[in-house]
């Protein structure tokens, strides 16, 4: 924690609890008597209250504190989640979320406006209170209520204070069940020098003189039961009748010395006084005999919860994994590079160790990219807020199904996917899905249909965003692409070849556009930030059926595979996906020189010589080989001297100085330490498009 | 907070924030002027924030005090603080009294 501005930490848990509470609210949307995930969202709610004012969110504590009230008649089951009130629950959730994130852009009339409206909604049915499950209260109380009260005896664990719950406000809110007498314990008060002053050393002991119900109690503590022991017993008639309730939370005045009943001072005095005095209250005397019935409370009922936590996650900062994935790189190289010396050697233990240090490292790169790895349900999950609230603005239901979550991705590719799938999910719903009276009259369901899934395949992840609406119109965007003069009227292009249109920069079939998106307006920001990540998008749709756009990503950024090759005396990576295949260059090819053109099996390739590119001295190998790489649906043809072989390639991104070097994404250390480039396939591809087209226009001259 | 050199017995006046976001600060000022001066003074008047680890660390103040044979003079409870020890379950000046022994008003 150190080191760590506390601020930052809370404002990370808190949006990891909204996350939760939005889930919750979500779900309870379809599932209104799931009575788990009432009480998850108000776990979520009650540990932002929490700790908000731990932190000093004083905002954030108040509000969060109202709406927990206004909820409260939801999770006792009086009234019924319904979608309106999920609505407002949801907005209230967005008001605390911008209290915490950026309290210079909320109004306090909003958050006032929106716990109205929750108070609205909750009070509203509050004559007929459709009572779901009522069973709770009263049905108990008979048989105990003879008793006069409860003996509580309260410890707590002593981080206690530090999750932000405050054993003051749990004093307060039994207070509220009826006259208590409250006295702390001190004596497990330590030292200054064994203190530790966040740590909880106070207990209590409080006689509550209500004949409420233990259940009543137990709601007071239901969020703090893991995290406390609580000794409950029944009070007597006989035993001393409700002293003045000495303990009036608003009264000002505070009561004389003079009339301080004594039990209190004895009770109290541990330090100085006689010892039964701690005991006394717990259980022994009187109430003992009275009814043995105390229980302690907790243990029994956290296991289950205890045993959730059990898979601890550890929050570490990004940063850090990062540092620790450059070390795993180095270590990879340098492995690499001892490798090579063994291999050069005859010294037959120096080979073991090096493989020996080689498996372990490649192990080792593995679990590391493994920690930096997030299943990609946590974004998911934003997205059904988006869906839900697309679709009623624009009153088109939808509904939302996601799958494979659990598939796992880098976290910064995770983190670069949220903006690219907002777009795709926003132009699912509001193009790709019909309204409800077209989609009636085609025989469709009203309810739309969006399916998000990710799935693994090979070292590839496939994120498919796939919507049961119209489909592209073809036609459409093949008027526009002529329009727009990207093809000539009358060109014979395939379906596919005119949706890829819509990746075209400013490309929209305008009719169409709306406050939400525009099919093709930023769809070529999409595409350019899945390439960047080295992914690929892909377009597919069935007139009448729907559309499914699948995103192919790599599982992570850091580490590749890569083909070396050698140029003149430079060598180079190329990217092992990208590589189609790899084709000597036939003396009939080299003749051909000035067009570069390679003839595959048919298809015209252009290609391009690197040791021109690179301006490689030395004469040319005899045998070139050609590798032929792709982006989608081009290819183009790289001529190298040398096909060196595989390569496990830790991508060293190149420094500001080179950010205008376009033909290299980044650098690699080889196993005998020099530096080799890797070659950006989609910017090498432009390349040789760019040269194709100013062949036909030399041509055409 | 500022402590006063002057003055025979030093007087450390604690700050406005007790509660638990600050009170590792607070709990590092007593125990540096606890090892500084033979006779403390802890002015309470301008707390305003107070929970109860602020109360805990009184307590201990109090008692390490008590055990070392040093006085430790409390003074000038704030409003906050009252209202805190109250909720607490102090719930009478008698038994504020009882836990700190050598507390002075100063008013």
């Amino acid at each position: 924690m150190s080191g760590m501005d506390p601020t930052e930490v809370f404002r990370q848990e808190a949006s990891e609890l909204f996350e939760v509470l939005e889930g919750a609210l979500l779900d309870l949307g379809q599932r209104p008597d799931d009575r788990e995930l009432v009480d998850s969202a108000f776990r979520a709610l009650h540990t932002i209250k929490g700790s908000g004012a731990m932190f000093g969110f004083d905002k954030v504590a108040s509000f969060t504190h109202e709406f927990e009230t206004a909820f409260d008649r939801v999770r006792k089951g009086e009234i019924r989640p319904t979608q309106e009130l999920i609505s407002v629950a949801l907005a209230a959730k967005d008001y605390i979320r911008a209290l915490i994130e950026d309290p210079q852009s909320t109004d306090d009339i909003i958050g006032e406006a929106i716990l109205d409206d929750l108070k609205r909604f909750v009070s509203a049915d509050q004559p007929a209170a459709p009572v779901v499950e009522i069973a709770e209260a009263p049905a108990l109380a008979p048989a105990e209520s003879k008793q006069a009260g409860w003996h509580l005896h309260l410890e707590f664990e002593s981080h206690i204070l530090r999750n932000g719950s405050n054993p003051l406000d749990l004093l307060e809110d039994l207070c509220k069940l009826g006259p208590c007498f409250v006295v702390p314990i001190t004596d497990g008060i330590p030292f200054l020098d064994e203190m530790d002053p966040e740590d909880c050393y106070l207990k209590w002991d409080v006689k509550l003189h209500a004949a409420c119900d233990k259940d009543a109690i137990d709601d007071v503590f239901m969020f703090v039961q893991d995290e406390m022991k609580l000794t409950l017993s029944p009070l007597e008639h006989s035993e001393a009748p409700a002293p003045a309730p000495l303990f009036q939370l608003l009264d000002e005045e505070l009561a004389p010395a003079a009339e301080m009943p004594a039990p209190v001072v004895e009770a109290a005095a541990a330090p100085v006084a006689e010892q039964p005095v701690a005991e006394q209250p717990v259980a022994k005397q009187p109430v003992a005999k009275a009814e043995p019935k105390s229980e302690s409370k907790p243990e029994p009922k956290s296991e289950a919860k205890r045993d959730d936590r059990g898979i601890a996650t550890v929050r570490v900062q990004a940063e850090r994994l990062d540092e620790l994935m450059d070390r795993v790189g180095e270590l990879v190289i340098a492995q690499a590079r001892l490798t090579q010396l063994a291999s050069s050697g005859s010294d037959l233990s120096i080979k073991m160790i090096a493989e020996e240090i080689e498996r372990l490292a490649s192990s080792l790169r593995d679990t590391t990219m493994g920690a930096r790895m997030v299943p990609i349900g946590s974004l998911f999950g934003r997205f059904r807020r988006l869906v839900h609230d697309l679709s009623r603005d624009l009153s088109k239901p939808v509904e939302f199904v996601t799958s494979g979550e659990d598939t796992e991705l880098d976290k910064t590719m995770i983190e670069c996917l949220a903006d690219p799938l907002v777009h795709l999910i926003r132009n699912a719903i509001d193009h790709g899905i019909e309204d409800t009276a077209t989609r009636t009259a085609n025989g469709k369901t009203e309810q739309g249909r969006i399916e998000l899934a990710a799935v693994h395949s090979g070292a590839q992840v496939l994120v498919t965003v796939k919507d049961n609406g119209g489909g592209l119109n073809t036609a459409r965007i093949r008027a526009k692409a002529e329009e727009q003069g990207l093809i000539a009227a009358g060109a014979v292009l395939t379906d596919h070849e005119i949706h890829q249109f819509l990746f075209h920069p400013g490309f929209s079939t305008a009719q169409t556009i709306s406050a939400l998106s525009g099919r093709g307006v930023g769809m070529d920001v999409v595409k350019r930030t899945i390439e960047n990540m080295r992914g690929t998008i892909d377009l597919s749709t069935r007139p009448g059926q729907g559309t499914t756009v699948t995103l192919r990503l790599p599982l992570t950024l850091a580490i590749i595979e890569g083909l070396l090759i050698r140029v003149g005396e430079g060598r180079y990576i190329i990217p092992l996906s990208a590589v189609e295949e790899c084709i000597e260059l036939t003396a009939e090819d080299e003749r051909s020189r000035g067009r570069n053109f390679l003839n595959v099996r048919g298809n015209l390739v252009p290609f391009l010589r690197l040791r021109e590119i690179m301006t490689a001295s030395g004469a040319p190998d005899r045998h070139q080989k050609t590798i032929i790489i792709s982006t989608g649906e081009t290819h183009v043809g790289l001529v190298a001297d040398q096909i060196i072989g595989n390569h496990q390639t830790v991508i060293k991104s190149l420094s500001k100085l080179h950010s205008d070097v376009t033909i290299f994404s980044g650098a690699t250390i080889l196993g005998d330490g020099t530096a080799a480039l890797i070659l950006d396939v989609a910017q090498l591809v432009a390349l040789a498009q760019s040269k194709v087209e100013k062949q036909h226009i030399s041509e055409a001259a | 907070m500022a402590l006063n050199p002057t003055e025979p017995k030093w007087s450390l006046r604690l700050p406005a924030d007790c509660s638990i976001a600050a009170i590792r600060n607070v709990y590092e000022l007593i125990r540096e002027a606890f090892g500084r001066q033979e006779r403390l003074e802890i002015d309470c008047s301008s707390v305003d924030k107070a929970d109860v680890t602020s109360i805990q660390l009184l307590l201990s103040t109090a008692k390490t005090g008590e055990a070392q044979g040093r006085p430790v003079v409390l003074t000038s409870f704030s409003q906050s603080l009252r209202n805190t020890l109250r909720r607490a379950g102090f719930a009478s000046e008698a038994m504020i009294d009882q836990h700190f022994p050598q507390k002075k008003d100063g008013t």
